[in-house]
């Protein structure tokens, strides 16, 4: 008895009944690996509003860091069969293998924001031009310096290097830089791992080796706090126009980023437009699905938000909506 | 109602009551969301209950013997990593030979063993908690993967893993039946006879129920213990090659949060936190049910916060629930 | 007469079982009844009731004429009944005067501080009460057990108790701390207090009580005053037939060969120059009292503690190294001292108890695994042969067992190894009248097949009933040996005291 009742009740589930097709609605699926910055959270709402207003819904799925749980959760959307999936991984390699699944099953997958590495799979990426927004970033900044007619001592935080997002927007200081021999010297590059903490700690030493330190950009608004409150224990924390100001920039888009531009902090900010971003997702996987052509990459121009274009730009800047929404 | 009552304690006190658990929940969810009881899903969920219960099982050894593994989550990682840097096609050490696979598998399993003769040697020979001692070389190791793989090849992670490898967790033998399934299921067989069924069994039982007593009855306590860690890390580095196969990457960030899943599941499925008790079965319905309560919450499209809310709940209600059977069958005798 | 506590038709079940039936029975102010039984009688059921753990299914109390039915314990207490168990109710990380007033410290007025020389002066009161002459602030860990049962008393009188329940209160005590509890209970019996003294030790229930009442399969099968009961008459009541002796006879004589021996076993602050010689056959009793180095002496022998220095050598080859590995494989078996700490696997079903030692013998195909078969047989023809009883095939948890069946469990593990040497360290302790004969007899057999049994006990009593010599230690040495020709109780107890 004892055994006879759980072998027939695993029976029971192995053989499992498929069930009747059509569900009420068709369910597009998003995936991310997190949460945890404003940005994420402002590019997953725009992708649900998105995907609600084309009269579909929406199966949403977390991974918290966990490649693992990643796969997990893109497996139970292609059991769910959904029309569509819309992921943000974690590990540009690990994902592949969540692709390949994905085209087994026959469902478009678009990768949001963070590119997949170098494979056969069928898929689309929506990234932004992380390179050129650096670039017109950090161009804006040079041309700052180079006015002041002083030699800047300059630092850049760099992102976690396994994200290829990180590395683009390295490459864009560094290429940018170069063209500007006069003006500006690079004496630090923090590794950051995007982490808070690593951040501060290796903003505050960098500013202990080299006191004179007057031009810092960063690869993410999120790490800007820790900057700030490493310039003001140094006493470098000063706005635009005043003695001793440190030329800053950053890039993301985010409400920090915003407000600092607005109090005069912040000289300018590379901004991903992720309503683009997510606009263009939702369109590619349903152009997939619809079998039309969609290219393997989707670039996000972007833009540059500066003290010269702030008031022109700010409608675009997704920061200052959520700054806007909060009031 | 007398007799509707009597059979409810019977079935609560039986050792299925977590399988009958599981199997109810899984009912009742079925009903009101489609697709839970595709073919696909029910494929999904033995596949991915794979790694957890591998790990459940070696976490039993330790837990029968009274101590706890707490350095699983870093052993996974650096197998990961060592398997990696032997395996890939760019950068490793037999990379594109025909030994890569066999030679990265053995090594992997051997860092397993290794961490576990270390964990099993300090435990059975100082009197430190497992807690205390896994914890530390969980944080030592964890750190070990990282530099390593940075020390090797300058990144965390490897890719470009030979064919072969991901077979063992990608591949089928029939066009039904995965291999990783096959091979899981001759570990768990294994791990099953040898608790239930060997000398050894009775003596890791022996050493959780009574250490002293077992030392009197001229048991080898220290092999004993020594044994169980070995096992517990076997168990990881055959979890770390199925992680690492299926995700194409020897990584030093895998498997980071996986322990509270595998402990919970050992003890939702009877294996007792203070020694002496515990079995294979018992497990294996704690992580059928842990890895059942994932898929169910997540296929509805719950987000990961409210799947954890969701499940600590629910397990701590399993917990009562075991405390209440073990009441009720203490007071039957 | 009056009577303090009165019970009138008391019955209790359990499941259905009859544990307490119809017991009529009151205990006279101011005197010290005794309640003997055998486990199992239903003593401990009867004392739960009085203390308010639960209540009779039927019948009344009464407690100094006023209805008594305790809700609960606390209840009991605030009525004047005190409780003192056999695992003593003492916080040993506290102090003395902390247990004493554990349950209503004196206060800074209102204030939730404690008023700490108020509390001292309390405590020294009750301390002089029971005339334990130690500082209020030493912690009870501190304290030998001896000391701790006395502090106990003082916590019952602190409580005002007028009928203080003692259960089962000598087993830990050295035999001197005894006396001293027995004149603490002359006193309070001088004061008025009422006492019931639960004991297997019957001698001592004898001398002490002022009436016994027997208990068997839980009824009242006698009861009277203590002056018209000797200790056999107590005996034949509680087990129910006569037994011929307490002790069974003899049915061998100790060979001359030695199979164990001893030579100048010495560990500093242990034992001291130790050296015997165990023959096959012999039953060597160790008599000593606690802190003499007996129990140490035997972990020594069986190689659980180190010994700096000496020799011991079985069937005549030297022993070396000593662990309880090796000495399992060369033969000797060791009962310890406590059977719950160290003996037994107590959630653990008999069968894997018995089996524990001899696992590899019921391998077969591989070396390893086991045949369920062979070791069942195994297990059960050991359990058959000591007759251990409540083992429903042998699956059942060993700690739902009697404690004369949980030793005899211990024993049985040894029995497939065919063991030459039985160390046994008070294999009695703790076990009623029935179940010592059997065990006895178990000995007797044991020694019968030529086996060598080292038998330590604080128990005069036994060893002079059983033995064929008996070594008596002191403080680390062995101080006299005395031939079974020569067995003279006072001898061996003046050796022992110094």
């Amino acid at each position: 008895m004892k055994t006879v009742v759980p072998i027939t009740l695993a029976l029971l589930l192995v053989s499992g009944c498929d069930n009747p097709p059509s569900q009420p609605k068709p369910v597009i699926g998003v995936a991310f690996e997190t949460l945890q910055t404003p940005g994420w959270v402002f590019a997953f709402e725009v992708l649900e509003s998105e995907i609600v207003e084309r009269k579909l819904e929406m199966m949403e799925a977390i991974a918290d860091g966990d490649s693992n749980r990643q796969f997990d959760q893109v497996r139970n959307m292609i059991a769910r069969k959904v029309i569509g999936i819309v992921i943000a991984p974690k590990d540009a390699k690990a994902v592949i293998p969540m692709l390949k699944a994905a085209n087994e099953a026959g469902i478009p997958i678009v990768c949001y924001n963070r590119p997949p590495e170098k494979t056969d799979t069928r898929y689309c990426a929506v990234v932004a031009d992380n390179y050129g927004i650096t670039r017109g970033t950090v161009k804006y900044m040079a041309e700052v310096a180079r006015k002041s007619g002083k030699k800047h001592k300059a630092m850049i935080l760099i992102g976690d290097l396994s994200d290829l997002n990180a590395i683009g927007r390295r490459d864009g200081f560094e290429d940018e830089v170069k063209e500007y021999p006069d003006a500006i010297e690079v004496v630090a590059r923090v590794p950051t791992d995007w982490n808070q903490e690593k951040a501060l700690a290796g903003v505050t030493s960098a500013l202990q080796a080299h006191p004179d330190l007057s031009f810092i950009f960063t690869s993410s608004d999120f790490m800007l706090a820790s900057i700030a409150s490493a310039l003001k224990s140094a006493g470098k924390w000063k706005k635009i126009g005043e003695e001793g100001h440190v030329i800053l920039g950053a890039f993301d888009g985010d409400e920090t980023a915003y407000e600092m531009l607005v109090d005069g902090y912040l000289d300018a900010d590379g901004v991903q437009d992720l309503r683009f971003e997510s606009e263009a997702a939702v369109r590619a996987v349903l152009d997939m699905r619809e079998g039309k052509p969609v290219p393997e990459r989707i670039l996000d121009p972007g833009f540059v938000i500066h003290q010269g274009n702030l008031k022109e730009m700010t409608p675009r800047m997704w920061g200052a909506h959520v700054h806007a929404r909060k009031k | 109602m007398r007799g509707s009552r009597a059979l409810l304690r019977r079935l609560l006190a039986s050792d299925h009551a977590v399988l009958l658990f599981a199997a109810a929940y899984f009912l009742a969810l079925w009903s009101i969301t489609p697709g839970l009881g595709s073919s696909e899903n029910l494929r999904n969920i033995f596949t991915s209950m794979l790694p957890l219960l591998v790990l459940a099982v070696g976490q039993t050894f330790v837990l029968i013997t009274g101590g706890i593994d707490l350095s699983v989550t870093a052993a996974i990682p650096l197998a990961s990593v060592v398997g990696g840097s032997i395996m890939a096609g760019d950068v490793g050490l037999l990379g594109g030979s025909a030994f890569a696979v066999p030679v990265a598998v053995g090594a992997m399993l051997a860092v397993g063993a290794g961490i576990g003769l270390v964990n099993g040697t300090i435990i059975a020979c100082t009197r430190m908690p497992a807690f205390i001692v896994t914890l530390t070389t969980q944080m030592f190791l964890g750190g070990l993967a990282v530099w390593y793989a940075n020390w090797y090849a300058g990144r965390v992670d490897f890719h470009d893993l030979p064919v072969g490898f991901r077979a063992i967790a990608q591949g089928r033998i029939f066009p039904a039946v995965p291999t990783a399934l096959v091979a899981v299921t001759l570990l768990a067989m294994a791990a099953h006879i040898t608790l239930a069924r060997t000398v050894l069994g009775r003596w890791l039982h022996a050493v959780g129920g009574n250490a002293k007593a077992a030392a009197i009855c001229g048991v080898p306590v220290r092999t004993t213990v020594i044994a169980a860690y070995i096992a517990s890390g076997l168990c990881a580095a055959a979890a770390s090659i199925l992680y690492t196969g299926r995700l194409e990457t020897a990584s030093a960030s895998h498997g980071q949060r996986v322990l509270l899943d595998v402990i919970a599941a050992a003890v939702m499925g009877g294996t007792s936190l203070f020694g002496g008790r515990g079995s294979v079965r018992g497990t294996l319905f704690g992580v059928l049910f842990i890895t059942i309560l994932d898929n169910t919450l997540s296929f509805r499209g719950l987000s990961n916060f409210s799947v954890l809310m969701v499940k600590g709940v629910v397990i701590l209600a399993a917990a009562v629930l075991d405390a209440a059977r073990a009441r009720l069958a203490e007071r039957s005798i | 007469m009056d009577a303090i506590l009165e019970f009138h038709g008391i019955t209790k079940s359990f499941f259905g079982v009859p544990v307490l039936e119809d017991l009529t029975l009151s205990v006279g102010e101011g005197r010290v009844l005794g309640i003997v039984g055998e486990n199992g009688a239903g003593k401990s059921t009867l004392m739960n009731i009085i203390g308010g753990i639960f209540p009779p299914d039927g019948g009344r109390m009464r407690l100094s004429s006023e209805p008594y039915a305790p809700a609960d314990p606390m209840e009991a207490a605030r009525r004047g009944v005190a409780f003192i168990h056999q695992e003593l109710n003492l916080f040993p990380n506290l102090s003395v005067a902390e247990n004493l007033c554990l349950a209503g410290f004196p206060r800074v007025s209102a204030l939730p501080w404690i008023d700490r020389r108020a509390l001292r002066r309390r405590a020294e009161d009750l301390l002089a009460r029971v005339e334990l002459e130690i500082p209020p602030e030493t912690l009870v860990e501190d304290l030998s057990q001896g000391e701790r049962q006395l502090l106990e008393v003082a916590k019952a009188l602190g409580h005002r108790a007028r009928l203080i329940i003692f259960d089962e209160p000598t087993t830990s005590l050295t035999a001197r701390e005894a006396e001293t509890l027995f004149a603490m209970i002359e006193r309070l019996r001088a004061d008025g207090i009422s006492m019931i003294y639960i004991s297997h030790n019957l001698g001592d229930v004898v001398r002490l009580c002022d009436d016994i009442a027997v208990l068997r399969d839980g009824e009242l099968v006698g009861t009277g005053a203590a002056r018209g009961y000797s200790v056999d008459a107590l005996v034949a009541l509680m087990v129910g037939r006569r037994i011929e002796e307490i002790y069974p006879k003899r049915t061998s004589a100790p060979s001359r060969e030695p199979v164990l021996e001893a030579r100048g076993l010495s560990q500093r602050g242990v034992i001291e120059g130790i050296g015997l010689e165990l023959h096959r056959g012999e039953l060597l009793g160790i008599f000593g009292l606690m802190g003499s180095g007996r129990t140490e002496l035997a972990r020594i022998l069986f190689g659980i503690d180190p010994c700096a220095r000496g020799e011991v050598r079985i069937g005549g080859r030297s022993l070396s190294p000593r662990t309880p590995g090796e000495s399992v494989r060369h033969g000797i078996a060791y009962v310890p001292e406590s059977r719950r700490d160290e003996g037994l696997l107590m959630e653990a079903p008999v069968d894997e108890n018995i089996a524990l030692v001899s696992l590899r013998r019921f391998t077969r195909a591989l070396p390893g695994l086991l045949s369920r078969r062979r070791l069942e047989e195994g297990v059960r023809s050991a359990g058959m042969r000591l007759g251990i009883r409540g083992a429903r095939g042998g699956r059942q948890a060993v700690k739902t067992l009697s404690g004369g069946n949980q030793q005899k469990v211990v024993l049985a593990r040894w029995l497939l190894e065919r063991p030459s040497v039985f160390l046994l360290d008070e294999p009695t302790r703790g076990i009623d009248v029935g179940a010592r004969h059997e065990i006895y007899r178990i000995l007797d057999g044991l020694a019968a097949e030529g086996a060598g049994i080292l038998f330590i006990s604080s128990e005069i009593e036994e060893l002079l009933g059983m033995c064929d010599r008996i070594l008596v230690m002191r403080r680390g040495e062995i101080v006299e040996e005395v031939r079974r020709e020569a067995f003279e109780r006072e001898r061996i107890l003046r050796a022992a005291l110094g």
